[in-house]
């Protein structure tokens, strides 16, 4: 089986001339499918230009990049329809949850499968589905201003989950949430990630919740090293 | 697929419909201004249907008698009767005067004309037309005047016999009828004091007040009584006759000037009103520049409250065409509430206005169709700088 995510040389610089900057000096990474792995690092390590790297958000300027085995960048060379993949195949996670203020929660969720294609029916179905797996089936009526902010997240999450993607790509989720409804958080991604083989990546700079990845890269300077968990922790 | 630009609308309608309302006002301006140049077209043509005529007689190298000063002697329809092709013919003066009603001036067109020929008002809304040869009146109904109701002009009481309905002068002036004789010695008796003055005047003129002809100075003050010109005579036509032919001979056995209904509407439509025409449609087009601003300016905020939530649109996988759709149909939601406003409030205040205004089925479809177009175009920036949003953004640092 291929690695869900598998980056090699990727290079990121932002900028030109005297004004460039290079975010990414050379990234390897490889995730498997159903694991949840930490990424953290001190601020302007480059965590989030990774991350959008990863979403197909921003285009790397060098290097390799392939999701479950299909190249999607490789050294200049780049999938045709980046927005269609990040559709199907890549769910954000943000610090804060940026729900669609003038839809209700059901349809925050259900808009993804919506924009696939899905009959509203039955994406409606399926967000509430997902809203009930993250214990917050009893707000799916709900206006978004009307959730607190840990409800918010969910609802997020769920969103990011909706459509069952491969991957997942979470940028400090946990940064607004006290360290229970943070460590909540994880278990929910944790529990998503075995359910459903998901690639989880979690950006944080979080000390409560460090502890419960089983792998960690750091990133320096535009440069990642790995770590085990619990070798940390030993 | 979800209304994204109905839901949005939905969400903070109140926002949406106040700005909406405001700019309907706004449309409703622009469509009474449209009216109003309506509504002078439309009272021009009204005025050439006044009195029934098919040629207008004027004094020669005049554009009489709405657009000029004309004279004509009050005889001089006798000679015209004998033009071959003119069946009728009716003197006609006008006047602009005040005239007194209810402790308050009222600004009136006095047109005098002879009961049964040319000139003569038709439909009229109440009454009966005049059948006595004095002192008897018909008034617009704008004048304010009612039935039976008396009213001074100059040194005599009318009664008021009859009503009419859309007939002004091109001023805007609403008609008031009397019998030609009365109209005419209005006009010399401009008032009291010239009058006065005139009699002394004649009285100290040694020519007319010889102590040995007893009588004299009565009647040549008595001849000085009354006008002896009219403003224009009226003819009307024989069936089957050729108007341009009758107003040919007429100009050149006559030394007068005579113009066909087409000649007054150039006059009337093409050098009397042109000029207010010009005005409105200068209002109209920096009126329609503002809307469309406006527009525009509120689709861009709207779009720029919004940055966040395109950017996460964007980043989750919705199509550019998507966002431009919710942006499209937001503006044209806007154009179409501003339009069934305005289009109200146009409907509902063009009665307040003074002169009449003429809302046209056909205008108001038009400008539909401009508001709409208007609408689309504005939002075209807003669309711009909504595709120009970075997914990135929504990420964050
Ligand atoms: N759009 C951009 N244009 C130019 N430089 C950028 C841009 N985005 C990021 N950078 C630079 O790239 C480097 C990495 O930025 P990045 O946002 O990836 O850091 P980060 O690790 O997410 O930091 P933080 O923990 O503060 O969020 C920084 O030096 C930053 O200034
Ligand atoms: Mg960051």
């Amino acid at each position: 089986m291929h690695p869900a995510i598998e980056i090699s040389g990727l290079t990121k610089r932002y900028g030109e001339g005297d004004a460039a900057v290079d975010a990414l000096k050379g990234v390897d990474m490889i995730v498997q499918p159903g694991e949840v792995v930490g990424l953290i690092g001190p601020s302007g390590s480059g965590k989030s230009t990774l991350l959008k790297c990863l979403g197909a958000v921003i285009e790397p300027t060098a290097g390799r990049m392939a999701l479950a085995g299909e190249a999607i960048y490789d050294h200049g060379w780049k999938v045709a329809d980046l927005r269609a993949l990040r559709r199907d195949r890549i769910g954000f996670v943000f610090q804060a949850p940026y729900l669609i203020p003038f839809l209700d929660v059901t349809d925050n969720v259900a808009l993804l499968p919506m924009l696939a294609g899905m009959p509203n029916g039955k994406a409606r179905d399926r967000a509430r589905q997902m809203l009930a797996a993250l214990d917050v089936g009893h707000r799916a009526q709900a206006q978004v201003a009307q959730l607190s902010g840990g409800e918010q997240q969910r609802v997020a999450i769920a969103r990011a989950l909706v459509n069952q993607p491969p991957i997942i790509l979470a940028d400090e989720p946990t940064a607004p949430l006290d360290s229970e409804r943070a460590l909540t958080v994880i278990r929910i991604l944790n529990e998503m990630a075995q359910r459903f083989g998901t690639a989880i990546i979690v950006v944080t700079h979080d000390e409560k919740i460090i502890p419960t990845f089983r792998r960690i890269y750091h990133i320096r300077d535009g440069r990642t090293y790995e770590e085990a968990g619990e070798a940390r922790a030993a | 697929m979800i209304n994204l630009a109905g839901r949005d609308i939905l969400h903070g309608w109140g926002k949406f419909v106040f700005t909406g309302v405001g700019l309907g006002l706004l449309i409703g301006v622009t469509l009474s201004m449209a009216g109003i140049y309506r509504g002078l077209v439309d009272d021009g043509q009204a005025l050439l249907g006044i009195g029934g005529a098919d040629l207008w007689v004027v004094q020669r190298d005049t554009l009489g008698p709405y657009a000029e000063p004309s004279n004509v002697r009050d005889d001089a329809y006798r000679a015209l009767l004998g033009v071959r092709g003119v069946a009728e013919a009716g003197n006609v003066t006008y006047l602009t005067m005040q005239v007194q009603h209810q402790g308050g001036d009222v600004r009136v067109m006095l047109v005098g004309f002879e009961p049964g020929h040319p000139g003569e008002p038709g439909n009229l809304v109440a009454g009966r037309p005049i059948t006595r040869s004095h002192y008897e009146a018909i008034a617009d109904e704008r004048t304010g005047f009612r039935l039976d109701e008396r009213i001074r002009i100059r040194r005599h009481e009318y009664t008021v016999v009859g009503l009419t309905r859309r007939t002004v002068s091109s001023g805007g002036d609403p008609m008031l009828f009397v019998p030609l004789q009365d109209a005419q010695e209005v006009q010399f008796l401009k008032d009291n004091d010239a009058l006065v003055n005139e009699r002394a005047r004649t009285a100290a003129n040694p020519a007319f007040n010889r102590p040995g002809v007893p009588g004299l100075l009565e009647a040549v003050q008595a001849s000085q009584a009354s006008s002896r010109t009219v403003n224009v005579v009226m003819l009307r036509l024989a069936p089957y006759t050729d108007e341009t032919v009758v107003a040919r001979e007429i100009r050149r056995w006559k030394h007068l000037e005579a113009y066909t209904r087409a000649d007054m509407e150039e006059i009337l439509i093409a050098k009397l009103i042109a000029t207010s025409a010009k005005q409105i449609f200068m209002f109209l087009v920096i009126l329609s520049v503002v809307s469309a601003a406006i527009v525009a300016f509120i689709i861009y905020t709207m779009t720029l409250n919004k940055v966040r939530e395109i950017a996460v649109l964007k980043l989750i996988g919705a199509r550019n065409r998507t966002i431009a759709g919710m942006i499209l149909q937001q503006g044209l939601g806007l154009g179409a509430i501003g339009f069934i406003v305005g289009k109200t409030a146009a409907t509902l205040w063009a009665p307040i206005f003074p002169k009449y205004v003429l809302l046209l089925p056909g205008d108001a479809v038009l400008g539909a169709a401009l508001v709409m177009a208007i609408c689309a175009l504005a939002s075209i920036v807003a669309i711009r700088a909504a595709l120009r949003i970075d997914p990135a953004a929504a990420i964050g640092g």
